[in-house]
């Protein structure tokens, strides 16, 4: 299945990756730019809109009615790796994770495609198209159709459209002060595929990196379901860490909930070899574009080793969820998510303080 | 033996691998790279610290020229770059750190013709500071002082004089959000919390009106 050789960097100009600039949630725009674009929009007013652009949310939530909410969510990007069945598999689990992030369930999916005819052939595009239809099989929802069309560079992604009850919804701006901040996946993707594309991995490195980069966002949030009637009790907030990084996304969360956030950076989780490879300046781009965005609000203890924080702010790809979760309740979750096999663990706590405001710490 | 490379057009990481594979040479014992983004720079600068390197960086033409030597050892660098201008190149000097957007306290009857008196006076203040020809590493912004940094702000003007002379002007990145100012100010202008204690703490002496 596989046809990519990353040893290999020059030699074929047809890889997949060989025109891409910036790869998977590396290729965002940055917040500044973002926010700068979305300024002149009007502001959208609905009492049926449950989460839109405001908060900068994972995806927008429209209540049909008392017992249901529809949520909605687009995602695409330029290939990450020269595979392109598993590259399919990781758009999709990248876009199907804005819904289970939202506390949803994905139901239905378009794909959408853009691809360059005359330079690679049609065969990779069907890989594409399976590796993201598997994925979506896997979460129990359908693609449906989707939109295709010619283009310099590959772009592949869904639209997703998943239901949750207004209830159970579960947005980035509920956290509150003395709530556990739980993550549930090992941080790392962009300097990881950055080593791949280098071609630095070894076979075993390369499948836990495509292990996580594939793992769907569902076993935790059906984890959590099944611990109580009603999670939102103490599960105050959720959201997935991508393209801003981990500091980005609890920056948001914290912002959005009006609470300052602290995270030990012993309790962090690195996929294996991310740390060298940043020591040696295997750093993305977006990674130093997310730190001039967000660094403004952190405060480090003197003396961090650099290729810590380096990965604080590395993009991630199909990343983890974070939760805000009530501290009495914090434990009884990990063990609910540890015992589903999300090898989840509490990395911080957000506090009284100023919102935004993100102190890390190492003890 | 001295290396030189010409990696400019290449994108992330093939910078960082070509010029590792020449720093690895037992015989080479200086890299000279030319690169033209920044990030590249950054990159560098990491793989030259992680062999314990010298590093150095220049800017000419559009482009970054950056020397890795083996003959001198290189300095460890602090996990922020915001907080990194702080201890380059000769840190300490005279820090001016203001915490509000006043020069003291007024106490007439008028509590508003205080403050603008009170932000008036700072503003002398800075102009003085700025004709005195005193020598002054960087001035600090925190709280409302970093309303001075409003582009609507009587202030700007003498802050972009001294700016000019070449003193750091930085704001805290915490307070410029608090006060909705942050869109407003340029990036290099921005900093953090560390970087405002490691100005302070390097500095010889610090003024606070």
């Amino acid at each position: 299945m596989s046809n990519n050789n990353p040893k290999d960097l020059s030699s074929n100009d047809k890889r997949l990756t060989s025109n891409v600039k910036a790869a998977g949630c590396a290729a965002k725009m940055s917040s500044a730019e973002l926010k700068q674009v979305l300024a002149g929009l009007p502001k959208i007013k609905s009492a049926n809109l449950l989460a839109g652009i405001d908060n900068f949310e994972d995806a927008a939530v429209y209540k049909l009615n008392d017992d249901l909410a529809m949520v909605k969510s687009m995602d695409f990007f330029p290939p990450v790796l020269d595979d392109p069945y598993l590259f399919g598999q990781i758009a999709a689990t990248n876009a199907l994770s804005d819904i289970y992030a939202m506390g949803g369930k994905p139901t239905l999916a378009l794909a959408m495609l853009v691809f360059p005819t005359c330079d690679l052939p049609l065969s990779t595009a069907a890989e594409i198209l399976r590796g993201g239809a598997d994925q979506v099989e896997k979460a129990g929802a359908i693609i449906a159709g989707g939109h295709s069309i010619q283009g310099a560079e590959v772009l592949y992604g869904l639209s997703v459209t998943g239901f949750v009850h207004p209830e159970k919804l579960l947005t980035n701006s509920g956290a509150r002060a003395g709530d556990q901040i739980v993550m549930t996946k090992a941080l790392g993707t962009g300097v990881g595929l950055l080593a791949l594309k280098a071609g630095l991995l070894d076979e075993d490195t390369k499948g836990m990196l495509v292990s996580s980069l594939t793992t769907l966002n569902d076993k935790a949030i059906d984890a959590l379901a099944h611990l109580g009637t009603n999670t939102c009790h103490y599960i105050h907030a959720c959201t997935d860490i991508t393209g801003f990084g981990l500091i980005g996304h609890i920056q948001e969360m914290s912002k959005a909930s009006k609470v300052s956030a602290t995270i030990n950076i012993k309790h962090l989780r690195f996929l294996p070899g991310v740390l060298e490879f940043a020591r040696q300046g295997l750093v993305p781009a977006a990674a130093y574009g997310n730190r001039k965005s967000f660094e403004t609000n952190v405060s480090y203890i003197k003396d961090f080793p650099l290729e810590f924080t380096d990965l604080l702010y590395d993009p991630q790809t199909a990343g983890g969820l974070i939760f805000a979760v009530a501290n009495e309740h914090a434990e009884a979750c990990l063990k609910a998510l540890n015992g589903s096999g999300v090898a989840a663990t509490i990395i911080g706590q957000f506090l009284e303080g100023i919102p935004g405001h993100i102190d890390i710490t190492m003890n | 033996m001295k290396k030189q490379l010409d990696l400019r057009g290449l994108t992330c990481p093939e910078p960082v691998l070509k010029t590792k594979k020449v720093v690895d040479q037992a015989d080479v014992k200086e890299v000279e790279a030319l690169v033209d983004s920044e990030v590249s720079v950054q990159n560098l600068a990491r793989l030259a610290r992680s062999q314990n390197l010298h590093f150095q960086s220049s800017r000419e033409n559009g482009h970054h020229k950056v020397l890795i030597s083996k003959d001198q050892t290189g300095t460890v660098q602090t996990q922020s770059e915001t907080a990194a201008a702080a201890t380059r190149d000769g840190a300490g000097g005279t820090i001016i750190f203001i915490s509000k957007d006043s020069f003291g306290q007024g106490n007439s009857a008028s509590p508003e013709k205080d403050h603008d008196f009170s932000l008036n006076l700072l503003n002398v203040f800075l102009q003085t500071v700025h004709q005195s020809g005193h020598e002054v590493r960087a001035v600090l912004l925190a709280n409302s002082g970093v309303k001075l940094m409003d582009p609507q702000s009587p202030h700007q003007q003498v802050l972009s004089d001294l700016a000019r002379g070449g003193v750091e002007v930085l704001a805290c990145g915490l307070c410029l959000d608090y006060y909705g100012l942050k869109e407003k100010v340029k990036t290099e202008q921005i900093t953090n919390m560390f970087a405002i204690c490691e100005y302070l703490f390097a500095a010889d002496k610090v003024l606070s009106p």
